[in-house]
């Protein structure tokens, strides 16, 4: 039995621990947002914050993550309310086919949580994990900015604005 | 009831999943006017045609014909149906259809996405369902509110009389009861509400929050995963399997042989994948491939191009005779290596079979020849055989087969339970049907003055055509044939196609565009037996960095600038030379770059639309650099911007993975790449900056989702021998040292 936290829950999964988190999750929890893409950690689709960080969870044991703190794609929105990334995603068309978008939109908000305001080689170095064969790239790298520009922006007036939680406030709870 | 309304009852019937198989029909058939019905006015629908379902509860549903891999057609087919039916079409419920004729795109007659057709094909039959089902509520609300149909409009899902606003769920009882009207007028132009319009993909939120559901996110109870273990050489057969090891690890249930490998069932994937490692297989490898290996066999390639023997292609004007006449004549050979898809979702297909029925649930570009597969490798009829379609993780042609779909109702035949076959990576890398590898050789005859006069071309390679009989012959075979003539039949189609008839997609993009007074393309087929398939730009993939690339080496060995060269012969296509020259205007050719960086231009013409790039292009530590790349398109009339300038960005990206780094290569007829290390995509650093401007037209829509792709890799060559003075002529780039 191995027991951590899942967006925000305490969840218990009587699993073999070598089994990988991302299935876990995907078989185990039916949350389905996150995907199979290599079994190597090369592309990113399978990304999930562990504590934060953007993690390739296809080669990540689910022993590895006990009493830690995941958030999936699932877990980002507080309830209908989509986290100011999300909605820069919406905005700008970003997603084509969708399948890596939940890995970026993991990554994304892991380097927004880090560095609310990244550069474009900020945002380059931050992302460069997650493979998109659509080639969304132009439009990830500019909702990232303009999501920054609001978070900066609302950051700057009101320190905890429901809009700029990009990042999971259940998941920091969960931490601490 | 009309016989039209009760073919659409049967279909939205399909669509709930009722049919065949004795299945238990849980749903009010009271549209249908022979059904007693106690509340039939409350649960009255209304059906008009396969496309369009009205509930009298308001919702408006559309079966999407096509298929969604990214290149929104999701989005714009949707506009296409709120355009004539007059509602926002961000209101109107999206679902995939199943596989049915009725869905058949009307370009190919087949239930298919590809060729860059769904627009193109949808336009106006689109159109005319929506503007039908629309005529159809006037005429209901003329009969309801008692007034003449001429006092009656129509605005955003409601009937107008004056003030008097009537929702159309309002309407659906006394609609259904109607005729559908016929031939009725489209909007003008004028009128488009939302055709042209740039609006915010539909599936953008789903696939934001992790909720659009992919063939691999379908799950139920009972359901095992199951890995296949296939021949390293493409159409190996199993002479003998010791499965001991694998059938005594953690989860397995099951293994079985089928027609192509040994399959492991087990409770969860990652057991599955670990229990086939330990599989112990003896194979009997096809002789012809498992000869071939690349290093070598390119040379294969280069003989056929001095062979005596070819085809025909095209031949205009005194064609290959015309060359020696010319004042000179410039000589070139390229080539293109295979290509795999790489689609970020890998193959995969979930099947449940019970009780002399089947459920397939699949991301497919064909539905409706995964079902005929799925009937081949089941023995169960195609009207018991429903097809549950998903959103597709990346398409670009490799979900135009069905390979996966055989091999997953195999699985699940041979083990008596439910199965989702899932490919790992390295399968999807190994086993693809791939772009085809080819080479080209010119040979350009100028007058004196430096115009073209004769153009010839011979193309070396495989036939796409030659594998897709192959399957479709599987698929589409009447169901009294026994398999083993289905399978000569197939073989025969294979030789057919290597033989004596000509896969024009093996020559398209060589030779149309440029004005020439004499043309001949010659075709040899050459292939070592690797399976291959449809490939994003499909011919115009290597066609298009062939051509542009010679025009480029053409324009610079008789000292003339490429754009004003190419202007020069582009007199018959004044769609591309227009789009050439906007592009080059808009990139700031020729001085925009100069010393370091250097720009280089492409214009191809392909699934009916014109592109011209502009490349910026420099060296960093001695690797290749794209910096920007300025974009044109003209696709006709333009439903939706953004997504258009989405697919030139897409297939600019897509482009330049092949250009930079793509290439599948065979040892012993055994692909060598097996994952994203070694076959490497473009990664959000490498991605240059794109500037995409359309062309304003009125003419019909043409495709956008391949026209992209073709002249992004001529677009940075010819940058680079502005840039080096190196001519590359070899996929994917590489500059010598």
């Amino acid at each position: 039995m191995i027991s951590f936290h899942l967006n925000g829950q305490r969840v218990d999964a009587d699993v073999p621990p070598d089994m990988p988190l991302l299935w876990v999750v995907r078989d185990h929890f039916k949350l389905k947002g996150s995907k199979f893409g290599c079994g190597m950690g090369l592309c990113g689709a399978c990304s999930m914050l562990v504590d934060g960080q953007s993690t390739r969870t296809c080669i990540l044991p689910v022993a590895a993550v006990a009493n830690r703190a995941v958030t999936t794609i699932e877990g980002l929105a507080d309830a209908e309310q989509l986290t100011t990334l999300q909605q820069a995603w919406i905005a700008h068309s970003v997603p084509q086919c969708g399948y890596c978008q939940s890995g970026q939109l993991i990554s994304a908000t892991a380097l927004l949580n880090s560095n609310p305001a990244p550069s474009d080689s900020d945002i380059d170095t931050a992302m460069q994990g997650n493979l998109c064969r659509c080639g969304t790239y132009p439009r990830i790298k500019q909702a990232i900015k303009d999501a920054a520009g609001q978070t900066t922006k609302a950051s700057t007036t009101a320190a905890q604005s429901a809009a700029v939680q990009t990042f999971d406030p259940r998941h920091a709870e969960a931490k601490a | 009831m009309s016989q039209h309304t009760s073919q659409s009852r049967r279909l939205f019937l399909k669509q709930l999943g009722i049919v065949g198989g004795g299945l238990i029909v849980g749903v009010p058939l009271t549209a249908c006017a022979t059904t007693p019905a106690t509340d039939a006015a409350s649960n009255a629908t209304l059906q008009p045609n396969a496309f369009i379902h009205l509930s009298p509860h308001g919702d408006v549903n559309f079966y999407l014909p096509r298929s969604e891999m990214g290149q929104g057609t999701y989005t714009g087919l949707t506009t296409l149906i709120g355009e004539e039916l007059d509602i926002d079409p961000a209101s109107i419920r999206v679902h995939h259809a199943t596989a049915d004729s009725a869905f058949n795109n009307p370009e190919y007659d087949q239930q298919i996405t590809g060729g860059s057709t769904s627009m193109k094909g949808s336009y106006l039959p689109l159109r005319q369902a929506a503007a039908e089902a629309r005529a159809l509520l006037l005429l209901a609300a003329a009969q309801q509110l008692g007034v003449p149909r001429e006092q009656l409009r129509t605005d955003n899902g409601h009937v107008l009389h004056g003030e008097q606003k009537t929702p159309y769920a309002a309407l659906v009882a006394v609609a259904a009861e109607l005729e559908t009207p016929k031939d009725v007028a489209l909007k003008e132009p004028s009128a488009f509400k939302y055709i042209g319009q740039q609006r915010p993909r539909l599936d953008g939120r789903a696939k934001s929050t992790g909720s659009a559901e992919f063939g691999l996110d379908i799950d139920f109870a009972g359901l095992q995963r199951a890995v296949l273990v296939r021949c390293p050489v493409a159409g190996g057969k199993v002479k003998g399997v010791d499965d001991s090891a694998a059938r005594s690890m953690t989860g397995v249930t099951h293994v079985v042989t089928i027609h192509n490998g040994v399959a492991i069932v087990a409770e969860h994937y990652y057991q599955a994948k670990l229990a086939a490692a330990k599989l112990v297989i003896d194979w009997q490898l096809p002789e012809k491939l498992s000869q071939f290996s690349s290093a070598e066999g390119q040379a294969q390639f280069a003989q056929a191009l001095e062979a005596e023997q070819s085809h025909e292609a095209f031949t205009q004007g005194d064609g290959s005779k015309a060359l020696s006449n010319a004042n000179r004549v410039l000589r070139a050979d390229y080539w293109a290596p295979y290509l795999a898809h790489a689609t970020m979702e890998p193959m995969n297909c979930t099947v449940k079979i019970a009780d002399g029925a089947m459920d397939v649930w699949v991301g497919s570009q064909s539905p409706g020849l995964a079902q005929g597969l799925a009937a081949f490798y089941s023995g169960i009829s195609k009207d018991n055989i429903r097809i549950h379609s998903t959103f597709l993780g990346g398409g670009f042609g490799r979900r135009t087969a069905s390979d996966y779909v055989g091999e997953a109702v195999a699985i699940a035949k041979a083990s008596g339970v439910p199965v989702q076959l899932i490919w790992s990576r390295e399968d999807d890398t190994r086993h693809d049907l791939y772009r085809p590898a080819a080479m080209a050789r010119f040979a350009i005859g100028l007058t004196d003055d430096g115009h073209i006069d004769s153009w010839q071309v011979r193309r070396t390679g495989p036939n796409i055509m030659a594998y897709t009989v192959d399957e479709a012959l599987d698929a589409m075979a009447p169901g009294f044939l026994p398999n083993g003539m289905v399978d000569w039949m197939s073989k025969a189609g294979h030789s057919l196609y290597d033989g004596w008839s000509l896969d024009h997609s093996s020559v398209e993009g060589l030779y149309e565009d440029y004005d020439a007074s004499h043309k001949a393309v010659e075709h040899v087929t050459v292939d070592p037996g690797l399976p291959c398939g449809f490939w994003r730009s499909v011919g115009h993939s290597f066609s298009g960095f062939f051509k542009e690339s010679m025009m480029d080496e053409v324009a610079a060995a008789t000292a003339q600038d490429p754009v004003a060269f190419r202007l020069q012969h582009l007199s018959g296509n004044p769609r591309l030379a227009n789009a050439l020259k906007v592009a080059v205007e808009k990139a700031g050719w020729p001085n925009a770059a100069s010393g370091e960086r250097r720009l280089g231009v492409a214009a191809h013409n392909s699934f009916a639309s014109s592109v011209a790039q502009v490349a910026e292009v420099s060296l960093e530590n001695g690797a290749i650099r794209v910096h920007k790349v300025t974009c044109v398109v003209d696709c006709g009339r333009v439903v939706n911007p953004d997504i258009v300038k989405a697919q030139m960005e897409s297939g600019i990206i897509f482009g330049l993975s092949a250009a930079l780094f793509g290439e599948i290569t065979l040892k012993e007829g055994a692909v060598q790449q097996s994952n994203f290390h070694d076959y490497p995509l473009l990664r959000m650093p490498q991605t240059p900056t794109i500037d995409v401007h359309i062309i304003d037209s009125n003419e019909p829509p043409t495709g956008v989702g391949e026209p992209g792709t073709p002249p992004i890799a001529a677009a940075v060559a010819n940058a680079l021998f502005a840039l080096t003075g190196q001519r590359l002529r070899s996929l994917p780039l590489k500059l010598a040292s």
